[in-house]
């Protein structure tokens, strides 16, 4: 369950990011980008200390599980080794948009990043004409994301209601998942708010 | 045919009397050469803007840095009443300001004064030592950019 609501709750806060900035919001887009940024260090602990079918450890296969995926003889639950690629692909792409966005000022430098400081203004600037180019590959990518799903549906294969009720049909001789503690889940919301407050407050020994 | 004819060319002669009219109430270059200083100067301001920022930002701010910016932004603000005459919107080149500025002139004029002011009261709070009041007055000088900019202009990539 905290992998589908991380996956419902970075949907929402990407879209909301690109709603924000484009109605000149720039404000509310800063605290969205820290949203995302917590969301994602939660999801990268929960990588680590969550449930069987949320470790990176568990669903990144290797080219010979990828190829058995696509010839379509991958069984098992959770992401698919083809799928665990589109999970690293998106989540790198957001988190290099975070950090992008981190280091960013805006046009008329009336905003900034939370980590702006540690760099230069021209650096900023620089960034945030990155921010705005790599926002297309996050764009593409999620393009891609969704197409698949779409793909999956017209061979019969409904991926989007086990993604909202974490429920889906078990074939026979598969290993249930195994379900993360609820403890661990709040120890990992804890570390990422705390990280996250961190950076918030300008990193290292706060701003410079 | 004769006359329709020559009403023809009358008409052609006024079309072309008429554009020279509007073109000739800002030549081309003149109006290129204003639409440039605008650019230069906005991207200044901006800088002087960001490069104060910083420095308020910073553990121990800089006064005189503060003041040297709050007296550049003072100086080109003055000048900015100057840039935006007609006929130098996106008609004329690649350029962030749009066509919204001349159909809502009386606004326009509104908010650039808003900004001036503000930009004369900002240079006079850095005179000061008062880092509390230079903090607030460079806040409200910050809206009064944004408060155009929201409005007038584009989403330029350059």
């Amino acid at each position: 369950m905290p992998t589908r609501i991380f996956h419902w709750l970075l949907a929402g806060l990407i879209l909301f990011s690109w709603w924000s900035v484009k109605n000149h919001h720039t404000d509310w887009h800063i605290w969205s980008g820290v949203a995302i940024l917590t969301a994602l260090i939660f999801r990268l602990l929960w990588g680590l200390f969550g449930s069987s079918t949320a470790r990176f450890a568990a669903f990144v296969r290797g080219p010979a599980a990828v190829r058995d995926d696509l010839s379509g003889r991958w069984t098992g639950i959770g992401h698919s080794p083809l799928g665990a690629l589109s999970v690293i692909a998106l989540l790198t792409a957001v988190a290099v948009q975070v950090g992008l966005g981190l280091v960013s000022q805006d046009e008329d430098g009336i905003y900034m990043g939370p980590l702006a400081r540690l760099v230069s203004s021209d650096t900023s600037d620089r960034a945030r004409d990155f921010h705005e180019l790599w926002f297309n590959v996050v764009l593409g990518l999620i393009v891609l994301h969704v197409a698949a799903i779409a793909i999956y549906r017209l061979r019969g294969r409904k991926l989007t209601l086990p993604m909202l009720t974490g429920r889906a049909a078990l074939k026979a001789g598969i290993e249930p998942m195994r379900p993360g503690k609820w403890w661990a889940a709040l120890l990992c919301l804890v570390a990422a708010f705390a990280i996250a407050r961190w950076v918030v407050a300008g990193a290292p020994p706060f701003g410079s | 045919m004769r006359t329709r004819l020559l009403a023809a060319a009358a008409v052609l002669t006024l079309a072309t009397a008429g554009m020279a009219l509007a073109a000739a109430s800002l030549p081309r270059p003149k109006a290129l050469a204003i639409m440039h200083e605008r650019h230069e100067g906005m991207e200044t301001i901006g800088k002087n803007f960001k490069a104060l920022h910083r420095e308020l930002d910073a553990s121990s701010p800089n006064l005189n840095s503060i003041r040297t910016s709050a007296r550049n932004i003072q100086a080109l603000s003055a000048k900015a009443s100057h840039w935006f005459p007609q006929g130098t919107g996106p008609e004329l080149g690649k350029t962030g300001a749009k066509p919204e500025i001349w159909q809502n002139p009386q606004d326009f004029v509104v908010k650039m004064r808003d900004f001036q002011a503000e930009a004369r009261a900002f240079d006079a709070a850095a005179r000061s030592s008062d880092l509390a009041l230079i903090r607030a007055q460079s806040s409200d000088l910050g809206q009064t950019c944004k408060a155009c900019h929201d409005k007038y202009r584009s989403d330029m990539h350059h």
